[in-house]
């Protein structure tokens, strides 16, 4: 089965195998796991923000990588990726945001902390943001703007490391917050419960990611066209 | 690539950068008033008129210096884009790193030279010790990391509406890292605490990252 034949699947076997995912991780998150017995029923936000956390860092992976193929290229199939990507990264960023809130108000006492990867993954969320808001509201031709945000793009992803260690060295070097942290071992059940999450989030974001990549084509085929009638 | 073509290359571009940016006084100028308003009005903010300084200078200084920055960093280009300039350098057989960096050295020099009042300022102000050779080495090393970063963002021109808008947007959650360092390193500086090796290291390595990174992409995407 060559690639093409594979992406061809995405109208056909796509959808149907995302919608079962979904609806067996929601039945095996809501009641089949065991409730955790210190945290409750609150535990089970963690087969959301996990999945999210990494459907997340896949989505702006794939933008960085889209970004350097469109700047080799010039083919704009890939710029499509980019954006596509981005925007779903940024929904699953923010995902896991709240998720990691609604958790940790419970659990820590507080809806926020400094924690490095917490805040990596807020700058994370603010640096593809302005990616997407350069897009939109760009004024320029549909190359220029690719080409721009295309660099953007893999500077933000590039900068991610040095933000982390920043941020890690920042909160090292101060004193740590007096909060209750449990970390208990996950059990063989929940540990299963989570995998399959993680395998069907990651479906979902292919499935927006080749959703996001159809639209974005189909609009630039549209700007041809307008551009002819003109 | 002839090597010492493009070196006097480099220097032409720098000093006839630096020459505009003097005679054309009103961009230097705001951002310098601005940045000493700034720091004017953080002071009333902070109340740091209350005698304890220490803690909240490094930051104040450093965010000052980042928003000053902003303005200056976002007039790099215009000029040279509204009089062709940048299409005539495009033509010609200079090397786009090399416009990359002249633009950086004359936007690091304006900076610099912003940052002297600031710094006087901050000195009188708050009576603490703030030209010390330690702190001038964090504050040239921050510059550069902060040059090199958002000359290269200023380069991507978003339409003439929304650039300026933009470039904070962008830049800012990149400048994270430098921004931490620097206010770490000149706390540790003030404090006369070992701290500072670390941050000093990670100032460092943020400087030579955002100068190879932006040299590099910068024929992209000019």
């Amino acid at each position: 089965m060559n690639l093409n034949t594979l992406y061809n699947l995405r109208w056909t076997v796509l959808p149907p195998v995302v919608g079962v995912a979904i609806t067996v991780m929601a039945g095996l998150a809501l009641v089949s796991a065991p409730t955790e017995v210190v945290e409750g029923d609150v535990q089970r936000l963690l087969y959301v923000h996990l999945p999210s956390a990494l459907a997340s860092y896949l989505s702006f992976g794939i933008t960085a990588v889209c970004s350097a193929l469109f700047l080799i290229t010039r083919d704009f199939k890939w710029d499509a990726g980019a954006q596509a990507a981005a925007l779903v990264g940024l929904i699953f960023t923010a995902l896991t945001l709240i998720t990691g809130a609604l958790w940790g108000r419970p659990i820590w006492g507080v809806y926020w902390q400094w924690d490095p990867r917490i805040t990596t993954t807020l700058i994370l969320f603010l640096i593809f943001a302005a990616y997407l808001v350069a897009r939109k509201s760009s004024e320029l031709d549909n190359e220029r703007v690719a080409r721009f945000c295309s660099v953007y793009a893999i500077i933000g992803f590039l900068d991610v490391p040095l933000i982390h260690m920043s941020v890690r060295w920042w909160r090292t070097l101060h004193p740590q917050p007096i909060v209750s942290r449990l970390d208990p071992a996950l059990p063989t059940e929940m540990l299963l419960v989570t995998l399959f999450s993680v395998a069907a989030v990651l479906l979902v974001a292919v499935w927006f990611i080749v959703l996001g990549v159809e639209t974005e084509l189909l609009s630039q085929r549209l700007l041809k066209i307008k551009g002819r009638v003109r | 690539m002839d090597l010492a073509y493009q070196y006097s290359c480099l220097i032409s571009l720098t000093v006839a950068d630096l020459k505009l940016t003097w005679r054309e006084k009103s961009a230097w100028l705001t951002t310098a008033l601005f940045a000493c308003a700034a720091l004017l009005i953080y002071s009333f903010a902070l109340d740091l008129a209350s005698g304890v300084v220490v803690s909240l200078l490094p930051g104040v200084i450093w965010t000052v210096f980042l928003f000053a920055g902003i303005f200056s960093a976002s007039q790099s280009f215009h000029a040279d884009r509204e009089n062709g300039v940048l299409d005539a350098l495009r033509i010609s057989p200079v090397h786009p790193t090399i416009v990359y960096l002249s633009k950086t050295i004359s936007n690091f020099v304006q900076l610099a030279a912003i940052q002297i009042p600031v710094l006087l300022g901050a000195t009188v102000l708050f009576n603490e010790d703030i030209f010390q050779i330690n702190i001038i080495m964090i504050v040239l090393l921050g510059t550069l990391g902060y040059c090199s970063l958002t000359t290269l963002l200023s380069a991507l021109s978003f339409g003439s509406k929304s650039t300026n808008l933009m470039l904070p947007v962008m830049a800012l959650p990149l400048l994270v890292p430098l921004l931490i360092a620097c206010v770490e390193a000149t706390a540790s500086a003030l404090d006369e605490t070992p701290d500072g090796a670390p941050w000093m290291m990670l100032l460092v390595l943020f400087a030579i990252w955002t100068t190879l990174i932006s040299a590099l992409m910068f024929p992209l995407a000019d």
